[in-house]
């Protein structure tokens, strides 16, 4: 689990999407990493963000809130937002608090990068 | 039975039986050995006796065991008796007592303790370490006898233990029968003094007393009560009674049969006293007791002119010496018993017993004390009491107040005494085989049960005739759901009025106090009424109609103004009373629907906070709040789940509403000591977690699902995190605490089909 002083979550960019890999634990600090990163990320001029959560394995309901305040931000920013590879019991909790109406899922971030990259207009969703 | 004293070097010193015959005060026997430890030195110990409930044998038996171990503990035992009846001569004697039995320990000769002998003869005994200062006691004592300061005297001898010196020991004074300490004649009161003397020199001392008076001795001799403990002593239950009735009748060489044990338990309530008088008489008399026949007679006997007899023409005597005034009181105590009207005023009292105030109230505080009447100052309650006593005062009535013929009474007091005994024994047998809905109201604490078990009509239309295992599962599938409320008092209804003793037993007619949610406002607050009606049928409308009523008029005469009516009965109701039951908004349950309720009780968790994880499949875990230390409990209860079957799926649903709880826990309940209790207790088909923490509990925190429409982020992700809980769990539960909340989940293991 993130330490308090760790360093900001991983990110890398392809092209100008940028991909963040949450945690194992999506809570309010590690959420509220994600959030700064990829604020950081749409003011360099990224215009897409993944978000994957492949070491994902809790997430909880603050964790989710904040990921609700960084798709309001995207939206405001006119970027595109796909979340990748998110376990199944996870897509559950984002399905029972409205989140899958906002945001695009991927199987993961290959897929995720194609469907932002326009190859795929339809993301698949698990 | 009571053990750990059958040593073959034990020596019986004042025991009146061996240990092993002494049955029935196994925990009260342990609390007095306890109190001789080191650490209860200068504590006192009262025992607050249910009148005839027996102390004696108890206090005899604890003295020979602290004799017999041989320690730094000297223990002394004075009984009050009859025989002193002046302050001064009952100190005398128990500065005598204490000095015999001193030496006694002393020289560890058992019987010095029961020889006669005089203040010299002991100090001749006194070993050469004890003889310098036992010596001063003997003389300060017969400069002190003709001073004529009798309170001083009175001091001088009880404070008498406090000069043993330090390096032979410190005593254990134990005093029986206080109550007789407060009637002996003279300018001091004796109970007083004693108290005062005891209750403030250091001494470590048990006191044996009745209840209702010892504590208010206790107040007026301005005891300090840190030093004090209490301890409660009651009739025995039927079961420790049967086995006192079978040793003392061995031990006496009576003949008794188990029809003739069991009614003498009943008839005299488990009362040792009266059981060991009895069994005495018998011996005295050298009857057998085999039938109800025999046993009646003796009674009789017992009340017209034997040990009973004796013990209670005592208990008047002393209550009104004047024997014009006993007639009076005779009279009066009968035919308010037997009347109606069994409660009165001050007033009269006054009138009928043509007393003084002053007297009047000696009288009552006397009778008060007996438990003869409930006597709260200004009003008077008659018809308390043992049967045994009912009936010497209906004897007594009907002989000096009537001057009927002693043989026409002699032979009435047997017929009724015979046809009682069959129906004090179908009493008690009905109570075994009934749930005692006392004990099953007292239980309500919020719990979850089957709407239908609260309505007679639709249980019978849908479960009468299945099999119980259908019953059972079928209620398990209840939706419709009934939230018990909390009981926080219960009280037959005779204690709120009297005239219901003409209608119901006291333990069928009860009414509880209630909260409901366990939440204790004015708005929650819910007065239950409940009857459990005897009738072999149905009961049809007019009855239910008649309780209703009466139950409505109580509810009115004593100002609830909200209250539930609850009627059972044994085949519950015809469909005319369900109707009416229904309009009425009363609930209804058969015996049937009774016994699935208590089952259901019994099987729920009540105060969980409580509860410390003594059970094997229970697991108790306190983390601090904050850390993510919510992933522990969520890590605790993965393992946990882990011996059931639960599906992956499903353990991680289990993880997230534990992470939510206790995310709720820290964010809102203003923890003081920031801690989360975690209860895990896995049963059979289902893992039951309990979230608790201390603290103040948010107003919009309760069962009702959904969550705030509130705009801040706050607040819309508590009401997420509650939403999740309910999602993912199968029963989400809210309760509130003293202080705090306490959340309870339930998850059951389900097969992966479905």
């Amino acid at each position: 689990m993130d330490k308090p002083n760790a360093p900001l979550v991983r990110s890398h960019c392809v092209g100008t999407t940028a991909v963040v890999y949450a945690s194992d634990y999506l809570n309010k600090l590690t959420g509220e990493k994600i959030e700064r990163e990829c604020r950081r990320q749409l003011d360099c001029g990224c215009r897409a963000l993944v978000i994957d959560f492949s070491d994902t394995k809790l997430v909880n309901s603050i964790g989710i809130s904040i990921l609700l305040g960084i798709i309001d931000v995207a939206e405001k920013s006119g970027a595109r937002i796909v979340f990748s590879e998110v376990n199944n019991q996870t897509v559950q909790l984002f399905e029972m608090l409205g989140l899958t109406r906002h945001v695009a899922l991927a199987k993961d971030e290959h897929e995720a990068l194609l469907t932002l990259s326009g190859f795929q207009t339809t993301p698949i969703v698990h | 039975m009571n053990r750990g004293s059958s040593s073959e070097n034990f020596r019986r010193v004042l025991g009146r039986v061996a240990p092993p015959d002494f049955v029935g005060r196994t925990e009260e026997l342990a609390a007095v050995m306890a109190h001789a430890a080191p650490e209860n030195a200068g504590r006192g110990l009262l025992l607050l006796m249910e009148p005839s409930a027996g102390v004696s044998e108890l206090l005899r038996q604890a003295y020979d065991r602290i004799f017999n171990q041989r320690t730094e503990v000297i223990p002394i035992y004075f009984a009050f008796t009859r025989n002193e009846t002046t302050a001064v001569s009952a100190a005398i004697e128990f500065l005598n007592t204490f000095l015999q039995q001193y030496i006694a320990f002393r020289r560890n000769e058992p019987f010095v303790s029961n020889a006669t002998l005089t203040l010299h003869d002991l100090l001749e005994l006194a070993p050469p370490a004890d003889h310098e200062w036992v010596e001063q006691l003997v003389q300060s004592y017969a400069r002190l006898r003709f001073s004529n300061d009798d309170k001083a005297l009175v001091r001088f001898c009880l404070g008498a233990p406090q000069r043993i010196p330090v390096r032979s020991g410190r005593p254990l004074i134990m005093l029986d029968g206080a109550q007789l300490a407060e009637y002996l004649n003279g300018a001091v009161v004796l109970g007083t003094e004693v108290l005062r003397v005891f209750g403030r020199g250091g001494f470590t001392f048990v006191l044996a007393g009745l209840r209702r008076q010892i504590l208010e001795a206790a107040h007026e001799a301005e005891c300090n009560f840190e030093l004090l403990d209490l301890l409660r002593l009651k009739r025995l239950d039927a079961k420790e009674a049967s086995l006192l009735v079978e040793h003392v009748a061995q031990r006496q060489h009576v003949v008794t049969s188990e029809a003739a044990r069991d009614l003498l338990v009943q008839q005299f309530a488990g009362s040792p006293f009266f059981i060991n008088i009895f069994l005495q008489a018998a011996r005295e008399k050298r009857v057998a007791l085999t039938s109800y026949l025999d046993c009646e007679r003796l009674y009789v006997d017992e009340l017209f002119g034997g040990h009973l007899h004796r013990h209670f023409a005592y208990l008047l005597e002393e209550i009104s010496p004047r024997l014009e005034t006993r007639h009076l009181l005779i009279r009066l105590l009968w035919e308010a018993a037997a009347g109606e009207d069994q409660v009165s005023s001050f007033e009269v009292w006054r009138k009928r017993l043509h007393l003084t105030a002053g007297e009047l109230q000696d009288v009552l505080h006397r009778l008060h004390v007996q438990e003869f009447v409930n006597w709260d100052g200004t009003t008077v309650e008659a018809g308390t009491g043992p049967q045994a006593w009912k009936d010497y005062l209906k004897i007594r009535y009907r002989l000096d107040v009537h001057g009927e013929p002693r043989a026409l009474v002699v032979a009435d007091a047997l017929a009724d005494a015979l046809k009682r005994a069959p129906h004090t024994m179908a009493r008690h047998y009905k109570q075994i085989a009934r749930v005692s809905l006392r004990d099953l109201v007292s239980r309500f604490n919020t719990q979850r049960v089957p709407q239908v078990l609260f309505d007679y009509a639709t249980f019978a239309r849908k479960y009468k005739g299945l099999e119980p295992d259908r019953l059972a599962s079928d209620l398990d599938a209840e939706t419709e759901q009934f939230k018990l409320p909390q009981t926080v008092h219960l009280a037959s209804c005779v204690a709120f009025n009297s005239d219901m003793r003409q209608i119901s037993e006291d333990e069928r007619c009860l009414v509880a106090h209630t909260f409901e949610d366990g939440v204790y406002s004015d708005a929650q607050e819910v007065v239950w009424l409940v009857a459990d009606l005897e009738s072999k049928l149905e009961v049809d409308i007019e009855v239910a109609r008649a309780w209703i009523e009466r139950f409505e008029s109580l509810a009115g005469r004593l100002g609830f103004s909200r209250f539930q009516i609850w009627l059972i009965s044994n085949e519950g109701f015809t469909e005319d009373a369900g109707r009416l039951l229904s309009r009425r908004k009363a609930l209804s349950s058969s015996r049937r629907q009774l016994e699935l309720l208590a089952a259901r009780i019994s099987e729920t968790p009540v105060n969980s906070v409580v509860h410390s994880g003594e059970e094997a499949n229970e697991f108790l875990v306190v983390v601090p709040m904050g850390e993510d230390n919510e992933l522990i409990a969520a890590s605790t209860a993965e393992q946990i789940a882990k011996r059931l079957t639960f599906r992956p799926e499903a353990i991680n649903q289990i993880k997230t509403a534990i992470v939510e709880a206790c995310i709720n826990a820290s964010e809102h309940s203003f923890s003081p000591d920031r801690k989360i209790y975690q209860r895990f207790r896995l049963e059979s088909d289902r893992l039951v977690v309990t979230i608790s923490s201390r603290g103040v509990v948010p107003t919009n925190l309760n069962g009702a699902s959904g969550h705030s429409d509130t705009t801040e982020a706050a607040e819309e992700r508590r009401g997420w995190g509650l939403k999740l809980i309910r999602t993912l769990m199968d029963e989400v539960e809210f309760e509130r605490v003293d202080d705090g909340t306490s959340l309870r989940m339930t998850k059951y293991v389900r097969d992966t089909a479905s």
